[in-house]
Order: C-alpha cells, then structure tokens, then sequence
C-alpha cells in the first residue's frame, strides 16, 4: 500500500506491503540502515526511532501506521549546519562508544529525554534508558553524555534567556 | 499464495465496528502494537486485515465526572503515568502503568490493549481489578459493560468477542481518604515481567480502624481478582503490624487454595505475604 | 609513572570509529544490500540428538524465489571443521547433536522465500537418546554424543587439564581449618546487540570476498579454504564493524561464513545471512557450565596451605575452544595465592546441551567464582576480614606461583585491594552492616580477586605483525590482523603510532581487517590486542620513525640523534624546522621506503599439560573489586549500590577506551551473577530472546567507580597489560559475596536470582521445546 510520511524532515512516497514494520520500512525498503535490527520483539530499543516526537520501537510500529506522521530517525539527528549534534559529540568525548550497534538507539533515547528535560538527575537519564539495551559499555558513560548534553543545552538556554 | 494483509484506519468507533464485523474480513484491532506485532512474528495471523484504533480521539480521553472516571481504551501508559487526574486520585494505576515495559513500550502501549492481551502478568490489571473498573465493549450489536475481572477470564483469554473492542473503562473515584498503591516485583529493576504484584486501596478512621480496604494480587491467579475474604476480615480491624503480618499470610494461602501448589508456589507465598504486609502499610499507614 | 614523558599515550582521545558509530553511518554485515544480492536461511535441527536418516533438499529448488541449497555433501569432507578437535561440519553429516545445528542452507531471492525453502526440505531424523546432565556425561552406559576415541576413553571425554603441586590430601591432613564445597555456574548467552551474520560475494575468478562479522578474519579465511578447495589467494574475508562479540562470534559464525560462501559459489550470486535473535540464542554457543569441587586448607592463623580443585565443564555438544577454556580455568581455579600444595583438574565432556565456547573470561570467569567464594567461607571459618584473608596469602612480586612460575613484576594485587579497600570505605561498611538486625533489607560488602595470565597462554605461538604506510596525503595507514569488534584496539593502534612517529592522531588510519591488507597474527582473543598487536603497531612505527628520522637529518643537516621534535615539526640545531610533511616528500625523494612491518613475538614459555607444571602466561592481570549491594530479604532481590574495581593493567593507553572495558566488564558479571541462564531443558535452550533473557538495564547497574593500578609489566607496549576480560571476572563473586555479608545466606549456584536468594533454592518451570521450534522458525 502506499504511504506519505514525512522521514528526517522530508516528505517520503513508499509503495510497501501492509504488514511490515517501520523498522523494516526504513531498512529493507529505503536502506536507511542507522536503525538497527536488535531483537524484533520490544526489548533492546536498537530500532528506536521518534514518531511525532515520542521514543519508539520501529520493530513495534506497522508501517502504514506512519501515514502523515513524522519519523526521525538516527540519519535525521546532525546540528543546524548539518555536523553532529552536541549530543553525538559528547557519546564520543565521553567513551560512550564501543561496538556501537545500540549507540543509534542510544541517541534517539537520549535526544527525546532532553527534549522532554534539561535537568534530568542521573537516575532520569537512566530510567529513559531502559528501553535500550547495551551489552558493552555498562551505561555509565552513556549516562554521562547526556548528563553532559543537559548541562550544556540548560547553559546555552539559561544564556539565551538572560539575553532576551 | 497466500492473501496480501489489509490495513484500514477507521476514522470512528462505529466505522471500526463495522469494520470489524464485516463477514468478507477478518479483522484484527491494533492500537500500540506492542504485544500484537510481537505476536505475529511467532504466529501465523488468523485474521488477513490489521484495523488501526491507534488514532481514534474518542478513545483516548481521561476525564471525571460526577465522581466517575473515565478512561479511554486507547490512552498509552506513558499517559496514564503522567495525568495530573490519574495522580490525584488513584496513584497506583500511574504506578502501575509506570512499570510496564520501557519508554518505548509505554509510549505506544495502550491501557485496552493491556486488558485485551490479558497476560496473567498484566501490569495494570491489579490496579483496575482494584478498582471494580468497569470495560465498555462495543459492536455492531450494540454495547454492553462487564467488569474487568470478569472480562479477563485467565492468562491471554478474555470474554471479548472478535468483532468486540473496549472503548474504555470507568470506575468510581475513591471516596475521600483513600490511599492507593501498587508493588511489582520483576528480576531485574526495569522491563522486567511481573513476577508477582499487588494494588490496594485503603483507609483507616480516626480510631485507626480499617474502614475502607480491596486488594487484589498480579500474576498470583490465573484470573485477575480481589481477595474479597482478606478484605471482609481487615474491615473494622485496628491497622496494626501484626494485622499486615495476619494478611499476608492470608492472602498467600488464599492463593494456594485457588491455584493449588505449582512450580512457583513456594517462591509466591513468601513473596505474596511480604508485598502484602508492604502495601498494607503503604495504604493502611 | 610520570604521564609528561607521553603525548598521547594514556590521554583522552577520542575512539577512531566513534563518529561513524554515532551518526549511523557505520556499516555492519546485516547493513549491506547488494544488488543481485540473496537471502539465506538454514534448516536448523529441532532434536538435541538424532541421526540424519533421510535429507533431501530438491523440494526446496521447487519452492519460487529459491536459487540454491547446500548440504554438507558441498563441502570438502563434508566440512570437517574445529579447531583444536575437528569434531564439527560445515553443516551436520551424519548426525545432529544439539538443537539449532545447521542441517541445509537455502539462498532465495527473499527472506521469505528461503524460509520457505527451509520449510519444504525433507529431513528425517531418527532420535538418539541424549547426554544432558555433565556429571553422567562420562557414565558407562551414558549415550555417546562424541566420535569414538583412539585412546579408548569414553566417547564423552574431551580432555581434563591439570595443575600439580606437591600432595594436597597430605598437607590438608595438617590443616586445622578446612573448607569442601561445590559450586555451579550456568551457561551464559553472550548477547551481543547485533546478531551473528555473513555476506559472501563471488569474484570473477572462481573465489570469494567474505564480510563476516567474526573476531578473526584469518581462522574464517583458513577455514574457507579448507572446506571449499580454494587456492588461498582466492578468498578474502572482510570485517565489516561488528556489534559486540565478548568470545562470541568465532565458531558459530565460521560455519556461516563456509555455508554463505558456498550458497554464493553455487548460485553465482552474492549471499547474505543474518540471524534473527531467537536463531541466535538457539543455534549459537554459550559460556561452558561447570560443577567446581573446591577443598581448602589453612593454618589458624590464615595461612592458606592447600588448595583441590576438582572441576568438570559442560562443553555440550562441540569441542569448539573448551579444551583451551578448561585449560585457562585449570591454571587460575587456586586463585591468585600462594600455596604448599595444589591439586587442580578441570574435566571438559561433551552433553547435548546446546554447545560451549569462548566467552569473555573464558573459563576463568566461572573458575573465579568458585575459588573467590570458597575463600570468603574459609575467611569466614577463620574468623579473619575477607580483605586481611586475602592480603596474607595473595600473591606478591617474587613469589612463587602454584604452577612453579615465579613472578619477577608487575603484582599489583596488594595495591589493588588497598586501593578498593579505602575507595569503599571497606572497614567501617563491614562493621556496620555487621550490626543490622533488619528482617526487610539489609546491605552488604563483599570482595573478590582476580589474576588473569595475559595472551594464549603457553599453547602455541604468540606473534603479531603490524603494517604501516605514509600515503600520499600524508596520513599514515596502519593493518593489524588483530581487530577491533568494539574493544578498542583500532584506537589504541592509533595512539600507538602517533606517539611513535610525533604526528596528530587525526593522520592516523587504522584500516579495517581485511585478509588482503593484514598480516595473519593469530585470533584476536584473550584480551591479547594491546599487548601482541600494541607492541608490533610499535615497533613497525618505530621502523619508520627511524626512516623520517633518518631524511630530517639530511634536511636539517645534522646528525639524526640531534634531530629534534616541535609539534610535528623536525627541528635540527642549525636550520629552520621543517614540516612533516616536507620530512615526508624528502624521504620519498631520497627513495626511501616509507611503509614497514613491525614484528613482535611473547616471550616463550611453557607448560606440562601431564605434570601439570610450567610457566603458563608471560603475564598477568591483577585485580580486586568490591561490591556493596541492598538485599530484600523478603522477596530475594539485590539491587547492587557500588561497585569498586581496581585493576592492575599495567600502563594504561587509551583512558576512556580502559575505563568503557571496566564498566562493560562489570556489568556484565553483575549479569552472571544476579539474573543470567541460559537454561537447556532436555537440550532446549528455554529463553530465545531478549524478553526472556534477562541481561542488566540501565537501571539494574550502579554508577562505578574505576582505578588503574599501573604497575611497569616490561614485555607490554609502554608497560601496559590486558583489560577486557579480567574486567568481568571478579564481579560475580564479589556481589555473592556481599549478599553473604548481607543475608548470611551463601548462594553456590549462580545465578543469585530472587528464590535462590528468598528461599536458597532455585525453582523453574517445567522446559518446554516450544520456544526453540517457533523460535527456529521465525519471519
């Protein structure tokens, strides 16, 4: 069936099957391959995407599901001028990082906690994890990243709101 | 070759009833998805056409009125977890709504579909259980009411017919005083399973008797209920220590007596009169 | 060690593929979609035992979309495969001996098509009775899962490995304090995010390109050529990046890589398979069971005097690497102490249960447990603090080990468990925490050490060579065949070579494995990269500093020794300095040569597989760590608080890459020892994915606290030793350990999970093969 969605801040034409995902939608389909394939059942958050803003499983979301909606997913996160995010730069300052097959899934987690908050407390941040799975870093440097991220968005925020 | 799978999106309760009692289909409901996509990975669908509730409006309101709660089918648990009504009056579906799965799973996972999936470890079923919540199920043949525990006869085996859907449930706001609470026990701190779980609602008079109590165990039953004769016995009942200690060992052996003795007995019963005693104190305390 | 005398080494430093990583961009095997490119899928055994009484896969050609199907007869000898007991097939021959073993392999246009072809293969198999229960593994009349032996042993043996000292049962006869008890560890799935897979692509003459995601390209390489009969220089293996591995992704994925690669020759198309999570679980190997029998022996003063260690290994249905891991587990089952005598034995026998192999710790992980555990209850009999226990019988530099060794530097046990002591406010928490009386929760502290032989080990040869090349942009390409699947040995190579040659990181290329431009350096395993690789990445930079060096002079006009560095700049004590690059362009027209190898081999050593005795390991890793958890001790839960970890590694390289190890190691431990079991009931692995095997969240791990103890190990690059496995090992018994402390209920078997700990006793539903058939089966 046919389905007009918008993907990465563009809009997206595919022709696909009804019972697909949208983890196999963006892979199989559109070779859009940053989103992982983890476990297919919910558990590792390695497919996460944002759906209308809101953290996802894409292995849990039918992709006929996202007709008109908007779907960010790893390929859509860079800064304004198209780099890496502040987010991504502090995964890899802070050793987040090593095989790296949950860190898409990682980000997208992280990214919809601070749009939520800027102050989250380390528990936060951990509890905003849970979704995703890694079996290599233990989490700790992860949680630092975001920890990081947080302070410097709060900071660029709080400076923005002085000015204004 | 086998036949391609439909996807309609109605844009009513009524379209979706119609859709769902339509002799040329088989239609299957799908609202977050997050149980029946995990299902149709390991079972051959038996229906040839997914009809998506995912968005129906009028399916996904919580309000109060009259002193009634009304609780869209459709509302996801990361909402439930968060609404300012839900907090005030009954805490412990929040709480419970907060121990499902993941962000992910809550984001997305709706409170009927909690229900019409009816896993014995269910996370909010207790809580509703709790509160006598009532489900409202529409079909083409009209509506018609029955209560959660009815509704959920035992694990994945409810009394939904196939061209059935919840549109929501409702329940009374708990009269004044009355504190909710909810304990889950999984193997690891977060997406875990239920191992055993437990709501309450209680309240207590000036004198410090009980003279408001239902409590009502997760995944301890095949059929989700409150342990009525555990609570005649607490109404009246000074709260005490050892009125929690009294309970608990009630509400275990009133487990054995329905389940009789299985594999996970022994772990249950310890575990049951300990998160008995707990929530007791939570709610009686 | 003062850190002034290095530029990078020891300095924060970005990881080389991190960028790639955390924008997606980063490729692993399932990420490519060729075109022209089909899908594989393979017909897996539903029985843990049985004979192949009739195969016939021509149904499956029949089946639209399917190009290809492949059984052992496609391969030489059927595949013969195994290393060291060729005891495996590139798909089964003749018999299945655990659930999830690959019978056929079908190549379809589709996934759903090969499914299907999967599907209309006819095979019957005829059942055997199975061997499920290691300790009547070796029983008389036990069913015979393994090939007969020359030797006329039980067909279920598969080697024992022993260490001997002196005569234990004499000197515990003078012992007034002796401790016997019997401890169990479970298999342990690896749970690697990305799932086991290969792509094969035939090439124009007669040969194949492999992308596998396996540790060691070169083993994948020797194992194509051995079962397809193909000249050698007709076979490539790529390694793509890989999504964690931790021991895993070694034998499994060969067999894949032999069955893409003939799918791919057959149908003269490129191939892809890739697990789905449950096919994983079922089919891949698991970190070995073992029954430890420990007998301890001490004077009332806390003198440890003899120690026996009786163990046996469940190695299932394959040899895969358990003769090694039997053998890793047989040097370390005594701990890190000293003795007057030792008797160890670890027995590896052959079950249905799935099969065992590699696994970060490889064999010391589940030995540790025992033998930390053991030591806390002797500890406890004594009546001594687990920490002082252990600081008067640990091992010092010029001890003497049990195996005959002795040990001239780099002991940092001491240290180590000074430094964990202090960190977590060790004496005054025992105290405490001695004192509560709580029936609810209480909190305990508890302690485990470790001491982990660097490298193979004394098993064959210990060599590395690296490669490096300026190219013409001036940056520097260095190949290692010893790879990075997520450790970090691409970054330390970096760092390596930038401190030797006095450039940015940033000009520093790590290639990605490849057959073709690597040089064959052995498995990349036991945490041997940054030793083995880190010393030949040193010399190889070293040669070619020496070169650059050598054209500066002649620039700067001076002697090379009076050749000095700014920055990249070459500075002489006349001229003006001169860039690197123009070093470079110099060099070139001198015609020098501005690429070399770097060799480095470990030193030798040796070990008496029938004595018993020898030099087992060049090196070790030393360690301590301290847990402090919350026991619920109504339900049987234990949240861990802290963690303390210090370890002896020698000079570390690259910080966040040592620290990230620590903390991956932990939690992986904390894992083992609270909720990780990968159950096989009647041969069925009970949990299939990740909704039922339970590995750690983000909320089940406490933040940790790290601290390197350098101590100088002279044959490491820069002095620095392993990290990666010894990372894991002592978590497990440190966390029993403080839930000992906690409840005074000794958990023996792992896991500690809630009715282990609520009622000393495991308890589990009756096993059911049904996860593992739909499991085998799924879209």
């Amino acid at each position: 069936m046919e389905i007009t969605f918008i993907l990465n801040r563009q809009k997206v034409r595919v022709d696909v099957p009804a019972d697909i995902t949208l983890l196999s939608l963006l892979r199989d389909y559109l070779h859009m391959t940053g989103t992982k394939v983890g476990c297919e059942v919910g558990e590792c958050g390695a497919c996460s995407v944002l759906l209308d803003g809101k953290l996802v499983d894409s292995c849990l979301v039918l992709a006929p599901q996202v007709e008109g909606r908007e779907v960010i997913t790893i390929e859509g996160v860079c800064a304004e001028d198209g780099s890496p995010s502040d987010l991504q730069k502090n995964f890899i300052s802070a050793g987040a990082v090593q095989c790296g097959y949950c860190i898409p899934g990682m980000v997208m987690a992280g990214e919809a906690l601070l749009r939520k908050t800027l102050k989250p407390t380390r528990s936060e941040i951990r509890e905003a994890l849970t979704g995703n799975l890694c079996r290599c870093t233990g989490y700790q440097q992860i949680v630092d990243a975001i920890e990081m991220t947080a302070k410097q968005r709060s900071q660029t925020q709080s400076g923005r709101d002085k000015n204004v | 070759m086998m036949k391609e799978m439909d996807y309609i999106r109605p844009n009513s309760i009524e379209e979706a009833v119609q859709i769902l009692s339509d002799p040329g289909r088989r239609g299957k409901l799908l609202a977050g998805g997050t149980d029946l996509l995990v299902q149709k990975r390991v079972d051959p669908p038996d229906y040839d056409c997914f009809v998506d509730i995912s968005r129906l409006s009028e399916i996904q309101q919580i309000r109060v009125s009259d002193g009634v709660f009304y609780l869209g089918a459709g509302v996801t648990h990361a909402v439930i977890a968060q609404d300012p009504l839900i907090l005030k009056y009954v805490s412990f579906l929040a709480q419970a709504c907060l121990s499902v799965g993941s962000p992910q799973i809550r984001n997305t996972g709706t409170l009927g579909g909690n229900v019409a999936n009816a896993a014995a470890c269910a996370d909010s079923l207790p809580a509703l259980v709790c509160l006598d919540a009532v489900a409202h199920l529409r079909s083409k043949r009209g509506e018609r009411q029955m209560l959660v525990t009815e509704l959920v006869k035992g694990p994945h085996e409810t009394a939904l017919e196939t061209d059935e859907l919840i549109t929501h449930f409702t329940f009374l706001q708990p009269p004044p005083g009355v504190k909710t609470h909810f304990i889950k026990i999984g193997r690891r701190n977060a997406q875990s399973i239920s191992r055993l779980s437990i709501a309450a609602m209680g309240r207590k008079d000036k004198n410090g008797n009980v003279d408001f109590i239902r409590i009502c165990p997760g995944a301890a039953t095949p059929r989700t209920m409150r342990f009525t004769e555990v609570e005649t016995y607490l109404m009246g009942k000074q709260a005490c220590e050892e009125l929690y200690v009294d309970a608990g060992q009630r509400m275990a052996a009133r487990m054995v007596e329905i389940t009789g003795v299985r594999w996970s007995t022994e772990y249950k019963e310890v575990a049951l009169k300990a998160i008995t005693e707990r929530v007791l104190r939570e709610v009686l305390g | 060690m003062s850190d002034l005398q290095y530029k990078y080494i020891g300095k924060p430093a970005d990881r080389v593929d991190a960028l790639e990583k955390v924008t997606g961009a980063a490729k692993y095997v399932g990420d490519y979609y060729l075109p022209d490119m089909l899908y594989a899928r393979a017909l897996r055994s539903e029985l843990p035992h049985a004979r192949i009484k009739h195969l016939d896969t021509r149904p499956a050609l029949n089946v639209p979309g399917v190009i290809a199907v492949i059984t052992s007869e496609d391969f030489i000898d059927h595949g013969r495969f195994g290393f060291p007991v060729k005891d495996h097939f590139a798909l089964a021959f003749e018999k299945v001996r655990y659930v999830g073993q690959a019978i056929a392999a079908v190549a379809a246009e589709t996934p759903e098509a090969a499914l299907n072809g999967v599907k209309a293969i006819i095979c019957e198999l005829e059942p055997l009775p199975g061997v499920f229960d290691m300790d009547h593994a070796l029983d008389p009349d036990a069913p015979q899962v393994g090939f007969e032996r020359e030797d006329h042993k039980h067909p279920n043996f598969l080697d024992m490995s022993p260490v001997y000292k002196g005569d234990p049962d004499e000197v515990l006869k003078d012992c007034p304090v002796v401790l016997h008890e019997e401890y169990r560890t479970v298999h342990q799935e690896h749970s690697y995010l990305e799932t086991e897979g290969a792509l094969a692509i035939p090439t124009s003459d007669g040969g194949v390109t492999v992308y596998c995601n396996n540790q060691s390209p070169f083993i994948t390489k020797g194992n194509l050529v051995a079962v397809l009969g193909l000249d050698p220089i007709k076979v490539r293996v790529i390694q793509p990046h890989v999504g964690g591995s931790f021991g895993g992704k070694d034998d499994l994925n060969y067999l894949t890589a032999c069955q893409v690669a003939a799918l791919a020759l057959k149908a003269k198309r490129p191939v892809r398979m890739t697990f789905s999570r449950e096919e994983s679980m079922i089919a891949s190997y698991k970190r070995d069971a073992m029954h430890m029998r420990i007998t301890l022996g001490a004077d009332k003063d806390g003198t440890l005097r003899a120690c026996k260690a009786i163990h046996t290994l469940d190695s299932g249905a394959y040899s895969s690497q358990s003769p090694f891991t039997a053998w890793r587990a047989s040097i370390h089952a005594m701990g890190a102490y000293r003795y007057d005598a030792v008797k160890v034995e670890v027995t590896s026998v052959y079950t249905n249960n799935g099969f065992s192999g590699a696994f970060r710790g490889f064999g010391n992980t589940e030995a540790c447990f025992g033998i930390e555990s053991a030591i806390d209850e002797l500890a406890e009999k004594l009546g001594m603090d687990p920490i002082d226990f252990r600081l008067k019988n640990c091992l010092r530099v010029g001890d003497v080990t049990p195996h005959g060794q002795k040990l001239t530097e780099s002991v940092g046990l001491v240290e180590c468990l000074e430094t964990v002591r202090k960190l977590s406010d060790w004496d005054r928490k025992r105290a405490e925490y001695a004192r509560q009386t709580s029936q609810d929760t209480r909190c305990g502290i508890g302690v485990a050490v470790l001491f982990h032989g660097t490298s193979l080990g004394a098993e064959g040869v210990d060599c590395a060579t690296n490669t490096i090349e300026i190219l013409p942009d001036y940056s520097v390409a260095c190949a290692s065949g010893l790879t990075d699947y997520g450790q970090g040995p691409r970054t330390v190579y970096t760092l390596i070579t930038a401190e030797e040659l006095g450039i940015s990181p940033e000009r520093v290329r790590i290639l990605l494995a490849d057959t073709d431009t690597a040089i064959d350096s052995g498995p990349t395993v036991a945490s041997r990269s940054t030793i083995l690789a880190g010393n030949a990445m040193r010399v190889a930079a070293q040669t070619l500093a020496r070169t650059l060096n050598f054209a500066a002079a002649d620039m700067l006009k001076c002697e090379p020794q009076r050749v000095m560095r700014i920055g990249e700049a070459y500075v002489g004590p006349n001229e003006e300095p001169v860039s690197w690059e123009k070093v470079v362009d110099h060099a070139r027209s001198m015609g020098l040569v501005l690429s070399a190898h770097g060799k480095w081999s470990a030193p030798e050593i040796h070990w008496d597989h029938h004595k018993g005795t020898g030099t087992p390991y060049f090196g070790y890793h030393f360690a301590a760590q301290v847990a402090e958890v919350q026991v619920d001790l109504r339900i049987g839960k234990t949240q861990v608080l802290n963690i303390w970890a210090a370890h002896d590694t020698g000079k570390v390289i690259f910080p966040q890459g040592a620290l990230g190890q620590v903390y991956g190691g932990i939690t992986q431990g904390l894992g083992y020892a609270l909720m990780e079991e990968a159950i096989y009931a009647d041969g069925y692995l009970q949990s299939v994915n990740f909704d039922t095997y339970l590995i750690p969240t983000s909320m089940d791990v406490p933040d940790m606290t790290a601290r390197f103890v350098e101590t100088n190990f002279s044959p490491g690059p820069y002095g620095a030793k392993n990290i990666a496995e010894p990372a894991m090992v002592p978590t497990a018994p440190a966390i029993v350990n403080a839930i000992y402390h906690a409840t005074g209920k000794r958990i023996r078997v792992l896991p500690a999970d809630l009715e282990r700990v609520a009622l000393g006793k495991s308890l589990h539903k009756r096993g059911s093969p049904v996860s593992c058939k739909v499991g085998l089966k799924v879209k």
